[in-house]
């Protein structure tokens, strides 16, 4: 009796819980330093709901966590994750390692297995040993540490360019050279500014702003060079020696 | 009716972890461990971590709804697929290798993808299907194995391992788990092979290869396959399957990770573009052939479509 | 998955200075399967026009027949050669004939056109598979990977490149677009086409 069982149950149509607000997200590392960068439209359909809705998050002075995908899904597990590391300081009066904080991403995102967030994490920073790390996420929590990562919606346009740029992918070095295995400061912001570019161009979700995060190893050689750029912002919160500093710029608007 | 049974059953899948979703719940949310730096993967002693499920009457279907990109390619979370992976067994122990390749829909996510999780020292699973399902499962069946190592004195069979994780995936059966793994290691009994999926299948045996390019690889596998394969021949034989497999199957490629389990212990032998394996192989390492594995060079000359190098330059 | 998708390939065309450029992949696959590494999908219409037709394998074949045919009768009745801009209208009117059963096919083309004066400017248009033109003074792009084939050239082109740098340029973005999509790659061909040569080149790609 059909009857019986809707007494007993609602009947649930069809549940959709889920958005795609577009933008997209990208992190780059270093030698001694991790560039993490996100536009801030944000958008649903053709639709834009805001042109300033951040993707990039500062979590500790050695980690800037960019979620790109459904941003209320995103808000709220940035800040779970925040609280994960609030309580961990109070535990161990320290912040913790990249690598760690990457794990404890992985466990937040299975718990969801079966109720996803839909959420593509980068998280970007300095690990331990003082090298720059990005470590790059699905939604449900499969992880891998890489240099160069583009997620979002213009990933297809971003990554392919920057493995060309990064990577050096099809090219060959002159005779008796050799590519450099980690590019410098100055060489990765102008690629990084250039993919946004490029994206805003021929993605209707990319646009409006964009902001870069930049996080610097303890005596990192890059400061000098960030410290003169146009519109730069010191966002460090303790004296452990890395420092974070977001720098702004705009996109087009179309 | 089906349904109707499933709803008023206590046992099923869905029913169990809706009930330890109602249990979690009515306790605080986190509990004083997660305080410190046990959350996550630490609290083993309470079981098998507990899920979060949406609340509605088919948690899998709504799952599937919202992840399964072969049904629809334009739902929204995209799980990665496509794969080659293999393992088999010979005189001189396990040979393991995998390509790097994630594909989302056409997009090739990533190129570099670790297929091979170093459980331990001593056991290997391999990866296909949902790159985090075998990643978080398999990273805690390594926990579990060095707790058997605790409480035993002695290192886990290859057997064991493997049942554990059988069983694990089994219990979650329906709810849309995916995953097909070999878990390699060398035990007491010798070198073993146990072939796992989520469907709960657990196979012993001498080869297997999973993922969407398995039927390349097997093509190479089982024509080069004898027990009595040396050390340098057997690497070969993975490698050379593998970029088979590359080669023609659009969902697999990039690089080949190549793992040797012997009797102390796996060992990473090396990492190869698949491309370069085409055009000048595998270098100068053991049981290389010297040369590309690409046909170009076993046909040239043959005919006047494929003249030598030289004369096609003149 | 698209029918577009089954076969795999992609296009792209780009501007230089006085000259243009157009480039394909090689690969021809069933799905997932790889078949041929030497399927030509770019094909001479004149001496300066080429066309390049990405999508379904069967109708690339068709397609070219059917242009081969349009293009000779327009040459035998006008008794002149055609130019881009009519070639492209006759690719786009040949498309719209089948509206509501089109050819899966998104064509690209490329050419150099006769000015008044009597030299010559780059022209490259590409169309949807109905037809729809679109001419563009940078670069066009179609196959399975456009979305990859606009974020590289957009990064990677400037205007006025020389036949020799537009080459570079054209082979780069084809290359390492081609090397994220699973549908496209196994090699690659490149016309550059200026006013008085054409210079064709088979390029070395990935195999996977």
């Amino acid at each position: 009796m059909p009857g019986m069982v809707s007494m007993t149950q609602p009947i649930q149509q069809s549940f959709n819980p889920y958005t795609e607000n577009g933008g997209t997200i990208l992190a780059i590392a270093g030698a001694d330093f991790t560039v993490i960068a996100g536009d801030t439209r944000q958008s649903e359909g053709y639709s834009i709901q805001t042109r300033y809705a951040p993707k990039v998050f500062r979590l500790t002075d050695k980690a800037v966590l960019a979620v790109n995908g459904f941003a209320a899904d995103g808000n709220m597990f940035v800040k779970k994750v925040r609280q994960r590391l609030e309580w961990y300081r109070h535990a161990h009066a320290k912040d913790m390692p990249i690598r760690a904080i990457a794990r404890l991403i992985q466990t937040m995102l299975y718990a969801r297995r079966f109720f996803p967030y839909y959420v593509y994490n980068i998280l970007g920073g300095i690990e331990e040993d003082g090298t720059g790390a990005v470590y790059s996420f699905d939604p449900v929590g499969s992880y891998e540490r890489e240099a160069c990562r583009a997620a979002g919606a213009a990933q297809s346009l971003v990554q392919p360019f920057l493995d060309n740029q990064i990577y050096f992918k099809n090219q060959t070095p002159a005779a008796g050279t050799a590519f450099p295995k980690h590019l410098p400061l100055s060489t990765v912001l102008p690629l990084v500014i250039d993919s946004f570019t490029s994206a805003t161009e021929r993605h209707i979700e990319v646009g409006d702003g964009l902001e870069i995060y930049v996080v610097l190893a303890r005596n990192s050689t890059a400061l000098a060079g960030l410290q003169s750029l146009r519109g730069v912002q010191e966002v460090t919160g303790t004296n452990d020696g890395e420092r974070v500093f977001v720098i702004r710029r705009d996109l087009k608007k179309d | 009716m089906n349904t109707f049974l499933e709803r008023y059953s206590s046992t099923n899948a869905v029913s169990q972890l809706k009930r330890a979703q109602r249990l979690a719940e009515e306790e605080d949310e986190f509990t004083d461990s997660a305080w410190g730096s046990q959350a996550g993967y630490g609290q083993l002693m309470n079981g098998p971590p507990s899920f979060t499920v949406p609340n509605v009457p088919d948690p899998s279907s709504f799952l599937r709804l919202h992840t399964d990109d072969h049904a629809d390619p334009n739902c929204r979370i995209k799980i990665q697929h496509g794969t080659t992976t293999l393992a088999f067994r010979f005189q001189g122990g396990v040979i393991v290798a995998v390509d790097s390749r994630a594909t989302a829909g056409s997009y090739i996510a990533s190129g570099t993808v670790k297929k091979v999780i170093e459980i331990n020292p001593y056991l290997l699973g391999t990866m296909a299907g949902g790159a985090a399902d075998c990643q978080y499962w398999e990273t805690y069946l390594g926990m579990h194995c060095r707790l058997h190592e605790l409480r035993n004195r002695e290192r886990i069979s290859v057997s064991a391992a493997s049942k554990y994780l059988s069983n694990l995936v089994y219990s979650y059966k329906g709810m849309g788990l995916s995953m097909g793994t070999m878990i390699c290691g060398w035990d007491k009994t010798g070198p073993a092979i146990f072939y796992v999926d989520s469907d709960g299948t657990r196979l012993k045996g001498d080869l297997f290869s999973v993922g969407s390019g398995s039927t390349f690889a097997y093509g190479v596998l089982d024509q080069g396959y004898r027990w009595d394969l040396t050390d340098a021949e057997a690497q070969e034989l993975g490698r050379r399957s593998i970029y088979a497999a590359g080669h023609r199957d659009a969902f697999s490629g990039n690089t080949c990770n190549l793992y040797h389990v012997k009797e102390n212990g796996w060992e990473f032998i090396a990492n190869y573009d698949i491309s370069k394996l085409h055009y000048d192989g595998p270098g100068d390492v053991a049981g290389s052939p010297g040369h590309g594995y690409g046909y170009g060079i076993r046909v040239q000359g043959r005919s006047s479509a494929n003249p030598p190098e030289a004369t096609a330059a003149a | 998955m698209s029918i577009m998708d089954h076969n795999g390939g992609s296009v792209i065309a780009m501007v230089g200075k006085d000259c243009v450029a157009i480039a394909s992949d090689l690969r021809l696959g069933d799905r997932a399967l790889s078949i041929s590494s030497n399927f030509q999908r770019i094909f001479p219409i004149t001496d300066r026009i080429y066309v390049g037709l990405p999508g379904l394998g069967t109708d690339v074949a068709t397609l070219r027949e059917r242009f081969r045919f349009r293009v000779n009768m327009y040459t035998i009745k006008e008794e002149r050669e055609i130019e881009p801009e009519t070639f492209a209208h006759l690719v786009s009117s040949t498309l719209y004939e089948h509206r509501f059963g089109p050819y899966f096919i998104e064509p690209v083309m490329a050419g150099m056109s006769k000015t008044p004066s009597g030299g010559y400017k780059p022209f490259i248009a590409a169309t949807d598979l109905i037809g729809c033109l679109n001419f563009a003074k940078d670069f066009v792009v179609a196959g399975t990977a456009s979305s990859k084939l606009y974020g590289v050239a957009e990064g990677l082109w400037e205007p006025d490149l020389e036949p020799e740098d537009l080459f570079e340029t054209i082979s780069q973005t084809l290359l390492n677009a081609a090397d994220r999509d699973a549908f496209s790659g196994w090699g690659a061909i490149v016309h550059i086409i200026t006013k008085d040569k054409i210079i064709t080149r088979t390029l070395k790609g990935r195999m996977d």
